[in-house]
């Protein structure tokens, strides 16, 4: 059996359906089968990007069946990216939870590991797939996970996070089904490619119905304003593992679906400016939100969101060099944000009231996870040597090649805000206002192996950026190359150059 | 028999149109009504099942196709596949259906425990966190 | 005051929807010819009684043509008995002071479930046998199958579902789906694919691996969807 695509879904599958006959054997198994599952996941991800790099295109036909009469699973390297980045977050993710310390009865520990398991699965078919149908069961994959993950602790909060996420995204799964509904009476195939090639034979009212539901439809997943309410209260609700699942791979579906959209289906120039505004407006409001935030989960997930905008921005801005930043600034934003809030949970359990101020001289006691989270902290604020001083960067230059100077204001400015609140953070770590003698909780191995690496990624590509930013243009040519993906996937025998 | 069908069918055809498409707008307008003002969780889940069976039948309606008969090859209707309705939309919304039916029940189980800690349904008794 | 604004806005909503399907006739012929592959839909409807030698064209597309959307369906299914199960759990402790919700229930509503249990247990699966054959399959099937099992809980105090029963069933039914697909790939072909040289059109026994991938359907769904009503109609008693 070659390793190819569909190795992504039906892996976990079987694990899933699995894992409870395998509980009855032994106790242990249910927590050790997802490690096993996202280490294939980096293998399969490591022998696909091989041949991406060769070829160009992946697709799989499933059920024998050609594009567009079936679904097919299609690898760009711009998917193919996300997806290897997904994979390996998904395993140091399980790693930082493999000893975690909430889950302690078999059900429970059951249950959490095939929801966690299944979610990154979720996430990964949202962005493997090439048919709108089959990217919409993707979607609620991920949606039921993870509403049953953010209301997996059993206090009143947890469950009351979990309803709000439900009704926004239960509405969110309405709209997206009404989009494609009028979508496939307008087109008559449900294939992206065959999708993106007839698209110019829909009349722009529908075209602009159909658009709008969509943005609404995922942009709900991606954190879009005024669509994350749920955003914080789920983030800070859910354990800590699914926190960082949240922010590093949970989102990053999201916004793949949403870009996928707008540059795939739709090439309409109103979509780009949309984009830029929504960006702008999201990422000033949650900036702002975060300011004010006393709970440190929180005050990660609304930076989380703000990040998010700035990404919608740069892609929105759609010139090569801005899209090539957008996912420079994708790649930054899942080690550093699940860096975060891996250390931030390890942080706050050790806290009595989940604030910022009762963290206060914490670094004395865990200095190893204070390093870490100052590094997390200076790197998404974009400070150099760290590597999110360049996607910084990059959509900076990006945007000024483009001459939008209020764009670049706005960035700097909201920067400046990012500073103030991550380093009163960091501050209150080092530099207490009284001295606690507080028990702490140490992080097991593990754990510490698994922040480990996200800190040495952050510093490595920090001084290194030329070890990402050349696959990195090559996938944001590909990316807007809209005409050579419909050709490939229609005419899979043709090779592409 | 097929023609009377089609003589009602072309001269009500607006009276039909705005039956399917309207019945179905309406009970998403009414549903989302239910979600956004309803203070009981429960009333707002049913309000967001409401919606789902608009959506629903949306799709039901869109695949029809005037004199068309149920995609079946069953014996006597072998040769029928030029006057078929349209299969895919009635496969999409089996799918839909599902996946309604899974959100709701995890809706459910989420008003059980929210019950349980504060003894009601009421969302204005309920919010702790801000939105 | 927020109501006006509510309504409002719905009304705008249904107005801009009304605007969109006033551009999409009701009842218009969007396949096209069905020979010329335009459409997807023209070419299951003339392509799946020669390739798949199924009479159904929408099981066709259920399991075959979208069955990576079906296998989907059913995970989405299973994470939500999951998700349920793990929003309700209770500990051990609790679980032995947890009861069924038990409704009141007369002698004539118990003889009559009694009576209509199996009837109602054998139409799903007849539904779900035959469903590449007569509209239904393995969801409705396996839908009517956990109707029967939900007259029995309401009505019968007693009633329980063997917990372990069901998780063998669920898992053994999940497994032997992707064991199909993954059968697909190791005989050299693609994932799920089927194999049509077996059978009649219109004989029970005709669609190569439809039926059997149907009738798995059935048979998860019809636990899935009965082990969620149990885990729902399970409380605690107030103390």
């Amino acid at each position: 059996m070659v390793i190819s695509p569909i190795h992504y879904i039906f892996v976990p599958l079987v694990a899933a359906f699995a894992i409870p006959l395998l509980s009855k054997i032994n106790k242990e198994l249910p927590r050790i089968i997802p490690g096993i599952v996202m280490f294939y996941n980096i293998i399969i991800s490591f022998v696909l990007m091989q041949e991406v790099n060769e070829v160009g295109y992946i697709s799989e036909v499933i059920a024998g069946w050609e594009a567009p009469w079936g679904i097919n699973l299609v690898i760009t390297p711009f998917s193919g990216f996300l997806v290897s980045l997904i994979s390996v977050l998904g395993f140091l993710i399980w790693l930082y939870g493999f000893r975690f310390k909430k889950v302690i009865d078999a059900g429970e520990l059951r249950s959490y590991n095939i929801l966690q398991m299944m979610m990154i699965t979720g996430a990964i078919g949202i962005i493997i797939t090439g048919d709108i149908f089959n990217m919409f069961v993707f979607l609620e994959i991920v949606a039921i996970t993870a509403i049953s993950l953010t209301s997996f602790y059993r206090g009143r909060d947890g469950a009351e996070a979990g309803f709000k996420y439900l009704l926004i995204g239960g509405f969110a799964s309405a709209l997206i089904l009404l989009a494609i509904l009028i979508l496939y009476t307008q087109v008559g195939t449900l294939n992206m490619a065959e999708i993106a090639e007839r698209m110019h034979t829909v009349p722009q009212g529908i075209k602009a119905t159909i658009l709008l539901l969509f943005i609404v439809g995922f942009g709900i997943e991606a954190e879009l304003f005024p669509l994350n309410g749920w955003a914080p209260d789920a983030y800070s609700q859910a354990p800590g593992p699914t926190s960082s699942a949240f922010a590093g791979i949970v989102v990053k579906a999201g916004v793949y679906g949403l870009i996928r959209i707008i540059f795939t289906l739709f090439d309409v120039d109103g979509a780009y400016d949309f984009l830029i505004t929504a960006g702008l407006i999201t990422m000033i409001i949650a900036e702002a939100s975060a300011l004010r935030q006393t709970n440190l989960k929180r005050m990660l997930a609304y930076s989380s969101i703000g990040q998010m905008g700035l990404a919608l921005i740069a892609f929105g801005i759609g010139t090569k060099e801005a899209v090539f930043g957008a996912m420079f600034l994708l790649f930054n934003h899942a080690v550093i944000k699940s860096l975060l809030f891996m250390t931030g949970s390890i942080l706050i359990y050790n806290s009595k009231d989940k604030t910022i101020n009762s963290l206060s001289g914490i670094a004395k006691k865990l200095p190893f996870i204070s390093i870490l989270f100052a590094i997390g902290a200076f790197a998404i604020v974009g400070l150099p040597p760290f590597s999110g001083f360049w996607s910084k960067l990059y959509v900076l230059t990006a945007a000024a090649d483009e001459n939008m100077i209020l764009l670049i204001a706005a960035i700097l400015a909201v920067s400046v805000v990012e500073i103030v609140y991550y380093f009163r953070v960091v501050g209150k770590l080092y530099f207490p206002d009284k001295e606690s003698n507080i028990e702490v909780y140490r992080p097991k191995f593990n754990a510490m192996i698994a922040m480990g690496v996200l800190g040495v990624v952050i510093l490595v590509i920090g001084f290194y950026p030329d070890l990402i930013t050349g696959y990195l243009h090559n996938a944001a040519d590909i990316l807007l190359d809209k005409a050579s993906y419909i050709r490939f996937v229609l005419n899979a025998d043709l090779p592409i150059q | 028999m097929q023609e009377q069908f089609n003589e009602i069918f072309t001269k009500y055809h607006e009276i039909i149109t705005i039956g399917v498409y309207g019945t179905s707008i309406a009970l998403m307008l009414i549903g989302l009504y239910a979600v956004l003002t309803k203070k009981n969780l429960v009333k707002m889940v049913i309000g967001l099942s409401i919606v789902d069976a608009g959506i629903h039948l949306l799709f039901v309606g869109i695949g029809y196709i005037q004199n068309g008969t149920a995609p079946i090859f069953s014996p006597g209707n072998e040769n029928a596949g030029d006057r078929m309705v349209d299969p895919v939309p009635q496969a999409l919304v089996l799918t839909a259906i599902i996946i309604g039916f899974a959100i709701t029940a995890v809706a459910l189980s989420l008003i059980i425990r929210l019950y349980k800690h504060h003894n009601t349904a009421k969302i204005d008794q309920i919010k702790y966190l801000k939105w | 005051m927020k109501k006006v604004f509510i309504i409002i806005l719905l009304a705008v909503i249904g107005y801009s929807l009304a605007d969109t399907f006033v551009d999409i006739p009701f009842g218009e012929n969007r396949i096209g010819e069905i020979e010329s592959g335009e459409t997807v839909a023209g070419y299951y409807l003339s392509n799946t009684v020669e390739k798949s030698k199924v009479a159904n064209v929408i099981t066709a597309i259920v399991v075959n043509y979208r069955g990576l959307d079906t296998l989907g369906e059913v995970t989405v299914l299973f994470l939500a008995t999951t998700g349920l199960a793990s929003i309700l759990y209770r500990r051990k402790e609790e679980e032995e002071d947890a009861q069924r919700l038990s409704l009141p229930s007369s002698r004539i509503m118990r003889t009559g479930a009694r009576v209509l249990f199996p009837t109602i247990v054998l139409l799903g699966i007849y539904v779900f046998i035959h469903g590449h054959l007569t509209p239904g399959g393995g969801f409705q099937g396996g839908t009517i199958v956990a109707t029967g099992f939900l007259l029995m809980l309401i009505s019968y105090k007693g009633f329980n579902t063997d917990h372990n029963i069901m998780v063998w069933i669920e898992s053994l039914a999940g497994l032997s789906f992707v064991g199909i697909g993954i059968w697909g790939l190791l005989s050299g072909n693609t994932f799920l694919e089927n194999s049509t040289n077996v059978g009649v059109l219109n004989s029970l026994i005709s669609g190569g691996l439809i039926p059997v991938i149907y009738i798995v359907v059935g048979f998860k769904v019809a636990v899935e969807l009965t082990g969620i009503l149990d885990i729902l109609l399970k409380i605690k008693p107030k103390k």
